[in-house]
């Protein structure tokens, strides 16, 4: 790979002011997907400018919302004790991503850029509700990461903007998750995914929550099938009702990987696990 | 830049281009042919070196990004010249290398498992195996080797 211009700010206003005087340069954080893309040459940026040494971009924060540095490492938020322990379903996600070795340098704010509909980290921070910050030069905006994702590959990131951070606030009291990750081999990127969370109190469903990745242009909650569950007993005939409303609430394409149909019957089969495993914790937990 | 860094607990420097990558400053700028280039995707683990005791991908690692850090690759691990780490040794003794190609990455992945899990079990050696791939062995005398490496840490084996 012939080296590029390699610019390394230590503050995102000197990343934006950089951004904005070099035509072509893009952002580059953990850099696990965009120098593999060069190495390719399907992309051809004029300049990189890297993200890793900017403090603010890797802060984790953990208090009523937990605030994470978009330009943190995975690892450094698996390794979260406070963040773990408060966020379910985040390091089950997380801890799937790649190798240990991608992980190392891999960053949420990478993850969620990208906008893959297969990105690992998106279901899992969807069911949790986390919004996304953006900064450009005209200022600050926050917003929930559902709307953030506008299609494959494409964000409501404006030119020059940067994300961040990420905000999710402490889940209720209660709330169990699971993720599950459908793929080939180790490495693989996911075929389909799932990550859920209820609260599941006195035999109901109080709260529940379903996003799965690699089914539609975006990685997307699952509304309709959340409604067939919330406010009532998830009893075998109920969460069935609920996994056929799944497979069609879906969108998926038939790629190199897998077909739509099988697609959608995989995440039909997780929500129907997930349902099962998120009962039984429930009473596992009392 | 004039990049300086921490190479197996020696400073160095090396003039830098731009985005360099660190596998390639290593081996072209450094003379250090540990660390391979397999797939060049992060997907081989060929490349793989710790920095500041992490496992990363030389070969997507932009040799900028460590400066005043400290990087080990394998050269690093013997403490003298003529004797192998316990990692090492272990790898030999169970037959964990056959061509020799991956064995520096699986040597530095291991070592980095067996720093921040002590005991693993044959799971959490295969998950922090994962991102190493190596066509000669099948993968099961390179798990009894990581194994054999814990007990040979324990009995505290230099």
């Amino acid at each position: 790979m012939r080296p590029l211009p390699y610019h390394r700010p230590g503050t995102v206003d000197e990343a934006l002011g950089l951004a904005g005087s070099l035509p072509g340069s893009r952002f580059i954080a953990g850099g696990t997907d965009l120098l593999v893309r060069l190495k390719g040459g399907a992309a051809r940026p004029s300049a990189l400018i890297s993200l890793r040494g900017i403090d603010e971009l890797k802060v984790t924060d953990i208090g009523e919302t937990a605030r994470l540095g978009a330009a943190a490492p995975v690892a450094d938020l698996l390794d979260n004790e406070a963040l773990m322990a408060g966020w379910p379903v985040l390091g089950d996600a997380l801890g799937e991503m790649a190798s240990a070795q991608i992980r190392s340098s891999a960053t949420l704010g990478g993850n969620l850029c990208n906008a893959s509909p297969c990105a690992d980290s998106a279901p899992a921070l969807l069911v949790l509700g986390a919004r996304v910050g953006l900064r450009g030069k005209d200022g600050e905006r926050v917003i929930p990461l559902e709307d953030f994702f506008e299609a494959a590959g494409i964000t409501q990131l404006g030119a020059g903007e940067l994300l961040t951070h990420v905000e999710v606030d402490r889940p209720p009291a209660g709330l169990q998750g699971i993720f599950f990750k459908k793929k080939r081999v180790a490495m693989d990127i996911a075929t389909a995914s799932l990550a859920a969370a209820a609260v599941i109190r006195d035999g109901v469903c109080v709260d529940v929550r379903l996003a799965a990745g690699s089914v539609a242009p975006t990685p997307m909650r699952l509304p309709a099938t959340e409604a067939a569950l919330r406010g009532h007993a998830p009893t075998a005939e109920r969460i069935a009702a609920a996994r056929r409303i799944a497979e069609e609430e879906v969108s998926p394409i038939t790629d190199l990987r897998a077909g739509a149909g099988y697609r959608r019957r995989i995440v039909g089969v997780y929500v129907q696990r997930a349902m099962n495993a998120l009962v039984a914790m429930s009473e596992g937990g009392g | 830049m004039d990049l300086r860094f921490q190479l197996n607990g020696h400073e160095v420097s090396c003039s830098l281009v731009g985005s360099e990558l660190l596998l390639d400053v290593l081996r072209r700028s450094l003379g250090v042919l540990g660390p391979k280039e397999g797939c060049g995707k992060g997907e081989c683990g060929a490349c793989t070196v710790l920095v500041d005791g992490r496992p990363f991908n030389a070969c997507l690692l932009p040799a900028a990004e460590v400066h005043g850090r400290a990087v080990t690759t394998v050269e690093g691990l013997a403490p003298a010249p003529g004797e192998l780490s316990p990692v090492q040794r272990a790898f030999v003794e169970a037959g964990g290398i056959q061509c020799g190609f991956c064995s520096p990455g699986m040597i530095l992945a291991s070592r980095a498992l067996l720093d921040r899990v002590p005991d693993p079990t044959d799971r959490e050696i295969r998950e922090a195996l994962i991102g190493n791939l190596c066509r000669c062995t099948g993968y099961s005398q390179i798990i009894e080797s990581v194994q054999r490496a814990a007990e040979l840490r324990r009995e505290g084996d230099s």
